[in-house]
């Protein structure tokens, strides 16, 4: 993921180091395109912004597929993985975010196997944009004829004080100014 | 000392161990090039009895070193000094099966071996299968995520995990499964290398035992031929149960160990192993072959008693070079694939440049490198002459756009190879996750995350593309 930063993450540092309110979506990213793909590495990373149609469209020229399920493919990667369960956390590989201080962070990588430092790409699935500004993804595909049938995740509601209060203050960890709302 | 006494009057005397000779088979993990021996080991029979541990250490604000087995490889269970070591071998009993849902509840210290004898009556397994797994146990597999030969079909530990219960260091309990709404704090648990919380029972998923499982061998005359080989195998659409790679030397070690009859002269071997349905492993096994055709020499298993043989040489590589040279330290870095011969090429350079020799053992279908480096630590500056080329393997695998650990964590051993692969900020957000749940420190404290004094350190005789890392702090 240590790609060269290009001038489209350096303009999104800024806004967000001058902003004080931000709600993150995919036309305020303006992010969007393959970064790699080499179908025998099963492992494809995206800028955030990239519709799932457009990946689903490269994939299928490999035979290969997403394990995990989308209900509306005009959504991006980034809003999938905002708002993602379990199963799109066991394909994620790696991230790299914008935190809240606008600094540009890397975790995880491009890998199966990785288990350098807290799995960050993992704990930020299902963030809902709130902690930091997901610019690009790094995710395991496979090919077709291993993907079965996929369906939504069931998701639970309730949450205890106690993890109420961790991901608060993981909150904090990542967006101190609570730019991300 | 206080913290004892409190220790042998607040718990039953039969628990904890203490003195020089009772905590002596303690003071280090599998990695025993590190050792330190503790104030004292508790080894609790129930979760009442941890809380108690966690209340006393918390008091004396004393760490805490949460240990299953003791087989990790990266010294994240050696203890520190004026630690308390929280064995949790005792807690082992398999709380519940339910065949129909595929899931296993668990208490920490089960081992991973223990899970699939268990419920193979009804025809399943666990699939994570770490080396160690006659004796490691699912409570150190869930702190290090741990992964095995299978991993590329059948995941890691954090994909084959349904929930865990933890205790934070104030003894509270939280539950995390993977129907949680909100952040993924079950994964973040996978790996966490018992810096954030005590795993006091774990749910696992069960897979059906497949119906059949062929491996094929294939010897190369190249080792690049063989990578090469590995990449077509998954670009034709297979993904194998098991992909493994072993160079000359490693070749030559295993058999001459384990006698399956490996082809002595082949400058690599692969192993393919293939599982499911009849059909399945039958077309899988014609497209491999196909795509094998190259290969110096090819044999495929014809029973099951053939496949566990060739299997065998190949589990018993770390043992089979251990009998070649008085020591042997084993590295675990991960590469994109497509790397892979390159990557070989390089560590025989560096073989060469540090003269020590090397077998290389590897997870290919994950691209899980274990060059396993000879060396001899009666011999003076051999270890430290070790650990810096290994200390060069790891920066080549971040170089090349992989990890310094895949599945092996870092522990003490791979905490300068951090500085490697983060930078100060991202080190910084893993201190402040850590200080979420233990804001003390005493859940295993300075593993798995290097302060950044230390790489600012390191990094002053390491300028990375023209920069110098951490360039805000300041230089001593």
């Amino acid at each position: 993921m240590k790609n060269p930063i290009d001038a489209r993450i350096q303009q999104l540092q800024t806004l967000v180091k001058g902003s004080s309110n931000l709600h993150i979506n995919s036309a305020l990213l303006d992010y969007s395109g393959i970064v790699e793909y080499y179908a025998q590495e099963l492992v494809m990373t995206v800028k955030a912004g990239t519709p799932i149609s457009e990946i689903k469209k490269q994939l299928k020229k490999n035979n290969q597929a997403l394990s995990f399920y989308t209900d509306n493919d005009d959504m991006s990667i980034g809003a999938v993985y905002a708002n993602g369960a379990q199963d799109i956390s066991d394909s994620v590989l790696g991230v790299q975010i914008i935190n809240g201080t606008g600094v540009l962070l890397n975790f995880g990588g491009q890998v199966i196997k990785n288990v350098a430092g807290y799995d960050v790409a993992r704990l930020l699935v299902g963030s809902k944009g709130q902690l930091a500004m997901v610019t690009q993804i790094s995710f395991k595909v496979m090919p077709d004829t291993y993907v079965g049938k996929l369906n939504a995740a069931v998701k639970l509601e309730n949450k205890s004080v106690l993890r109420t209060e961790i991901e608060n203050k993981l909150k904090q960890v990542f967006d101190p100014r609570g730019v991300f709302q | 000392m206080k913290i004892i006494q409190q220790l042998l009057t607040q718990l039953p005397k039969n628990i904890i161990l203490t003195g020089e000779e009772n905590t002596r088979p303690f003071e280090c993990d599998g990695l025993s090039v590190y050792r330190q021996k503790p104030l004292a080991v508790v080894l609790p029979q129930s979760v009442e009895q941890i809380k108690q541990v966690l209340k006393i250490c918390k008091a004396h604000n004393t760490p805490v070193v949460t240990r299953g087995a003791g087989t990790g490889l990266s010294g994240g269970a050696m203890p520190l000094e004026e630690s308390v070591v929280l064995g949790l071998s005792k807690l082992n009993k398999i709380k519940s099966i339910d065949e129909k849902r595929c899931l296993a509840v668990l208490e920490p210290g089960v081992r991973n071996i223990a899970i699939s004898e268990a419920v193979a009556e009804f025809g399943l397994y666990y699939a994570p299968d770490p080396s160690s797994q006659i004796a490691c146990t699912i409570g150190g597999n869930v702190a290090e995520n741990s992964g095995g030969v299978h991993c590329l079909k059948y995941g890691l530990t954090v994909h084959n995990v349904e929930a865990v219960k933890m205790l934070t260091i104030d003894g509270e309990e939280l539950i995390l499964s993977r129907q949680d709404e909100g952040l993924g704090l079950l994964a973040l648990m996978n790996g966490s290398e018992g810096l954030l919380g005590i795993v006091t029972e774990v749910t696992v998923k069960l897979t059906p035992i497949p119906e059949l499982a062929r491996v094929v061998m294939a010897g190369f005359d190249s080792v690049r031929d063989c990578a090469n080989a590995v990449a077509d195998i998954i670009e034709a659409g297979i993904i194998p149960a098991g992909l493994e790679m072993m160079d000359s030397f490693a070749i030559e070690a295993a058999e001459g160990f384990a006698n399956v009859g490996y082809p002595l002269d082949a400058q690599a071997l692969l192993l393919c192993e293939l599982d499911g349905t009849k059909a399945q492993v039958q077309a899988e096994l014609e497209s491999v072959l196909k795509v094998l055709s190259g290969a110096s020499s090819l044999k495929v298993s014809e029973s099951e008693k053939e496949r566990l043989n060739l299997w065998k040489g190949r589990k018993s590589a770390f043992p089979a070079v251990g009998r070649l040279s008085p020591d042997y330290y084993c590295m675990d870095g991960t590469i994109p694939r497509r790397h892979l011969a390159d990557m070989l090429e390089k560590i025989n350079e560096l073989s060469q440049k540090y003269q020590l020799r090397v077998a290389n053992v590897f997870h290919a279908g994950d691209g899980n490198l274990h060059p396993l480096i000879l060396y001899d630590a009666n011999v003076a500056g051999e270890l430290e002459k070790t650990e810096e080329f290994g200390t060069e393997i790891l920066k080549l695998s971040v170089d090349m756009g992989g990890t310094i650990t895949g599945e092996h964590g870092v522990g003490v051993e791979k905490l300068n190879a951090m500085c490697h692969q983060f930078n100060s900020k991202e080190l910084e957000v893993f201190h402040e996750i850590k200080a979420v749940f233990d804001p003390q420190s005493l859940l295993n404290p300075g593993k798995a995350v290097p302060e950044l004094h230390r790489c600012a350190e390191l990094g002053a005789m390491h300028v990375h593309h023209g920069k110098l890392p951490h360039p805000e702090l300041e230089r001593f």
